[in-house]
């Protein structure tokens, strides 16, 4: 296969390098976890451990200059270990918040599955409200946010898998994907010494991030664009393997993913191109399969590649 | 060379193809002889043999062109151009001027005008047009299944329509489209699948098959049964329905009136034609000879001799059609030809005796059938005009009664003949006519009469053509009874001869339509009468001994325009005498008034066949086929080439994605299709890495920008069209 050269835009270029420096063979993926996160959206990495999804996550942070906060979720973890808690100050005389991870700019929350819902909940709920309310104080988090939580697909024992329902406060499900052999063999050489991530610097700051986030809401997204969205939705609530379609909570999510993806790759407009690549990783996760099609053993991911190869491309404009 | 290591289909195999092709347009010209007056085919032939070898040949576009101009050149010349010395100066200007006139003709929509040279020229180009668009679908695109079904339905057509039987045609036809079809298809798949085809080693692999299949399939096809036709004659069908004549009697063909040469076959319908042919100043109205005809085939009428031609001296025109004892009156007339009807022949009254038209005109007659021909200089010409003087017969009615039954041998058996199958029942009907009439002339105004009061019809619409196995004249008489002067003077022509009456044919003109009155004469009125292609007509003279040919008018509608006496000396005789012409009198105003009311019952003679036109009619499809195909070929690069002077003048979006589009339909006929799933991106991805450029990106890149961002940059238009240009370039080739 032809590689060939994609453009971004010029700071995303910076984060991508500083990923490449530490990360072989995933730019697809940290590329789709800044779309998340210039959306206001996170992730939902669902893979076996490994597979450098900490890595990821701490290198996306540390070129952003933001803050890294890690969960590991276990199942005796409490919603006050995700939110924090208020401890009694005797010096004051008064309750004195004391915050939780989820405090960071950019929280990993691995194996998410493990911990009991109550616990989840309170993680998706923060992830939802932008703030957590801890005896009936009501915190915002800090911003930037974002959240890329893990999922191992493997084990099961003793997991509480997330209900589809809570499962689209993800704006996107990743993949990471074990690496190919050339790549596998480069990571070794790279790790033999120092841990690359020792090395890199921050490219851009916590306000540029913001900044950017701003900007990418400006994204013109044109109506034949949005006329392809709402066919993918509506494909996926008319296809016969798929049980619940996506909701309109996914194609709005569709169309913030698109326009970061657009801004990622310095164009001020959406096309179909965009919507079209990111449709699996922000629909897979919103729909239920029929048992049938569960049965034939076929994924999600497999049933939106086929909702998209039915769904056409407007490429003609009305002119009135 | 050694065509096995590469994948090109070696030039023997294109060579049967193409040789395929030209079998299959030779059926095109095979029966060009039939249905037109072309005489000689073999020189077309030949011709076309000689492009289609030219062409197979391969060479140089601007040699092969010389060859084939050459040949052209070359046979025109030798079969029109002998009397000038080939590529003289006066060579030069008879072409010239020959091809200024027809051209003029042409635009004059005058098509019955054109020369044979310029046409011959015409239909030469033709054949060396078809020798080129043939290499083309055969050779070269591989796609023969249109001109095979063309030529199937060219003979289909012909062999309906026309006289021309395509049985063994379309037999040929068959098997030369099978093998053709099958090695075109054979090499069309080499092509497109970039096979290596080990050509001599494997030949036997697909030859061995396709022989086969085609020979068992046009045995299997040849000795099967097969059905006679389900459907009814197309020919009346596509007529009105309302028809009662024409149905199921052999079909019949439209023709046009006028003069003309061949009688050989008589029959059909044929549409009026009011062109002026001349204009003559006449005392009396009276008929226009023009030549008679002996021999009755059963189908039409031929000569029993070559015209045998005596140059007449000084004008005196040496033809006797009636004895000295007949009176006469001396008379003078003008003729002038208008128009451009070309009669190579004198047009004349009865009882001419000089002629005058010019120094250098000869004039030869031929004795047997009364034609003038026209000369001027050694070559035939039609005369514009000349003046006549003539003597004017009376026929005494009592002189032909009592007329002597004793005809001269030769006469009696030259005019007496008929054909040997002639059916019996005319004879019986003739003898059943005349059975109370006992002397000659009456015998035959009995059969004159007899149309005018037994249920014919005049018409020249739906009168049909003798099958191959019926007699004109018994057609006519017992089925169609309808049918136009032909019909009536060859009836009574033939039933005369059951009688032993010797008579013949004749072929002229009736007087016409006056067109103006007393126009400067002396002592008498002369009456201007304007003769059109209308009044072409064919009427009967009967021998009567010691008085000579005598006219008779047979056709309903149509009066005798002779001068019958009446002996009143005679009175026992005279109410029989009367009879004749007086029952004429009323008809003939009766019938002149229906003639002028009904446009359409006017004369014909030998009608000009429409058939002819089939010449026209092939050259202009063949021409209108080129046009369409070369039109069908380059559509793309026309639509591209109006998009992008609509796209120069103007730069908005509509028009952009217009010219897009286009390219996307482009592209998709040129099999590179894109889906509906794709998107714009993704396909020009793919168009680009198959044309190895970038030219479909960057349009596509600015579509997108247009459609997806409402972004238009005037700046980049020039670049953008040049861009679309190169890519529309890249798809044609």
């Amino acid at each position: 296969m032809m590689q060939e050269t994609i453009i971004y835009n010029e700071s995303i270029e910076k984060v991508l390098t500083n990923i490449n420096k530490v990360m072989i063979g995933k730019e697809d993926v940290a590329a789709l976890s800044l779309v998340a996160l210039l959306a206001q959206g996170h992730v939902l990495l669902e893979d076996v451990p490994g597979v450098g999804k900490t890595m990821l996550v701490r290198t996306l942070a540390k070129s952003l200059d933001c803050d890294f906060r890690r969960i590991q979720f276990t199942p005796d973890l409490l919603p006050s270990d995700v939110t924090g808690i208020s401890i009694y100050n005797p010096k004051e005389l008064e309750f004195e918040f004391r915050g939780g991870p989820i405090l960071g700019n950019i929280v990993l929350a691995d194996e998410i599955n493990r911990t009991s819902p109550k616990t989840q909940s309170a993680l998706l709920e923060a992830m939802e409200e932008k703030n957590v309310t801890v005896d009936g104080k009501t915190i915002p988090l800090k911003q930037p946010f974002f959240v890329m939580a893990t999922q191992n697909p493997i084990e099961y024992e003793g997991t509480y898998p997330l209900p589809e329902a809570q499962l689209d406060r993800f704006l996107l499900k990743l993949k990471m994907g074990y690496p190919s052999w050339e790549q596998e063999l480069g990571i070794l050489e790279r790790t033999a010494k120092d841990h690359p991530i020792e090395q890199i610097e921050a490219v851009i700051n916590k306000d540029e991030l913001i900044g950017i986030q701003a900007e990418v809401k400006n994204v013109y997204i044109d109506k034949n664009v949005q006329h392809y969205i709402v066919n993918l939705a509506t494909g996926t609530r008319r296809h016969s393997a798929i049980y619940l379609g996506v909701s309109p909570r996914g194609s709005i999510a569709l169309m913030k993913a698109a326009k970061a993806y657009a801004y990622i790759h310095a164009r001020d407009y959406v096309i179909p191109d965009d919507v079209k690549y990111l449709a699996p990783f922000v629909l897979s996760h919103r729909i239920i399969l029929t048992s049938e099609a569960k049965y034939d053993g076929l994924s999600s991911e497999q049933v939106i590649h086929s909702v998209i190869k039915n769904t056409h491309i407007p490429i003609r404009k009305e002119f009135h | 060379m050694n065509f096995a290591k590469d994948n090109r289909i070696p030039f023997l195999y294109t060579s049967v193809l193409y040789i395929c092709g030209f079998f299959l347009f030779l059926e095109w010209l095979y029966p060009i002889q039939q249905v037109t007056d072309t005489s000689d085919l073999n020189v077309f032939i030949l011709f076309a043999v000689f492009c289609f070898l030219v062409s197979m040949l391969q060479i140089k576009w601007w040699f092969s062109f010389l060859l084939k101009g050459f040949a052209l050149v070359f046979i025109i010349n030798s079969l029109f151009m002998t009397t000038y010395a080939f590529l003289s100066k006066l060579w030069f200007s008879y072409i010239f001027m020959e091809i200024s006139f027809n051209i003029n003709m042409l635009f004059h929509q005058q098509w019955y005008e054109l020369t044979p040279l310029f046409r011959s020229i015409l239909f030469l180009i033709l054949i060396w047009l078809m020798s080129y668009l043939l290499h083309y679908w055969f050779v070269i695109m591989k796609r023969i299944f249109v001109f095979i079904l063309f030529t199937i339905i060219y003979l289909t057509v012909l062999d309906t329509f026309t006289v021309y039987d395509a049985d063994g045609a379309i037999v040929r036809t068959f098997i030369i489209s099978f093998v053709s079809l099958g090695m075109a298809n054979l090499f069309k798949e080499v092509d497109r699948e970039s096979i290596r085809f080990a050509w001599t080693k494997n030949s036997w692999i697909w030859i061995f098959p396709l022989i086969a299949v085609v020979f068992f399939s046009t045995l299997i096809g040849y000795a099967a049964p097969k059905y006679d036709p389900q459907w009814p004659d197309p020919v009346p069908f596509l007529k009105s329905a309302a028809e009662q004549a024409g149905g199921g009697e052999g079909g019949s063909s439209v023709r046009r009136v006028g003069y003309g040469e061949d009688d050989s076959r008589l029959g059909g319908s044929f549409v009026q034609d009011y062109t002026p042919v001349f204009q003559a100043a006449v005392k009396d109205e009276h008929y226009w000879r023009i030549e008679t005809k002996d021999v009755y085939t059963g189908k039409g009428w031929e000569r029993s001799a070559e015209p045998n031609y005596e140059t007449q001296v000084n004008g005196y025109i040496a033809l006797d059609t009636f004895s000295d004892n007949v009176k006469t009156e001396k008379h003078d007339t003008v003729v002038e030809f208008q128009g451009n009807t070309m009669i190579e022949k004198l047009v004349y009254p009865y009882g001419i005796s000089q002629v005058e038209a010019g120094e250098a005109t000869a004039f030869l007659l031929d004795q047997n059938s009364g034609e003038i021909r026209t000369r001027v200089n050694n070559v035939d010409r039609s005369l514009a005009e000349y003046s006549i003087t003539y003597d004017m017969p009376s026929f005494a009615i009592d002189e032909l009664r009592k007329a002597s039954l004793e005809d001269p041998t030769a006469i009696n058996d030259q005019y007496t003949q008929l054909p040997e199958n002639l059916p019996a029942r005319i004879g019986e009907l003739a003898k059943e006519i005349t059975s109370s009439d006992n002397n000659r002339y009456d015998r035959v105004r009995a059969i004159e009469n007899y149309f005018g009061q037994n249920g014919f019809q005049y018409q020249t619409s739906d009168v049909p053509i003798p099958k191959e196995n019926q007699d004109y004249v018994d057609q006519f008489l017992f089925e169609s009874k309808a049918g136009y002067c032909d019909n009536y003077s060859t009836s009574m022509v033939v039933m005369l001869r059951t009688l032993d009456i010797p008579a013949r044919w004749v072929k002229g003109f009736t007087s016409g339509e006056k067109i103006a009155d007393n126009i400067g004469g002396t002592d008498e009125s002369y009456d201007v009468y304007e003769v059109t292609n209308a009044n072409a007509h064919s009427w009967v003279e009967a021998y009567f001994p010691g008085i000579g040919w005598v006219p008779f008018e047979p056709t309903q509608g149509f009066s005798n325009l002779t001068d019958f006496e009446i002996n009143l000396e005679n009175l026992e005789e005279q109410d029989d005498t009367l009879q004749a012409p007086e029952q004429e009198k009323p008809e003939k105003e009766l019938k002149q008034e229906e003639e002028k009311d009904t446009a359409p019952a006017a004369e014909n003679n030998t009608t000009m066949k429409l058939d002819i036109n089939w010449g026209y009619v092939a050259i202009g499809i063949g021409i209108i086929m080129i046009l369409a195909f070369l039109l069908y070929r380059k559509r793309y690069q026309l639509r591209a080439m109006m998009l992008s002077v609509k796209f120069r003048s103007k730069h908005d979006a509509k028009t952009y994605q217009e010219a897009y589009h286009y390219l996307l339909k482009l592209l998709s006929y040129s099999g590179l299709p894109r889906s509906s799933n794709q998107t714009l991106r993704e396909y020009a991805k793919r168009i680009d890495s198959r044309y190895s450029s970038d030219e479909m990106g960057q349009l596509t890149d600015y579509y997108e920008r247009m459609l997806y961002n409402n972004e238009i940059n005037e700046t980049e238009t020039k670049k953008l069209t040049q861009l679309w240009k190169n890519l529309i370039k890249r798809i044609m080739a």
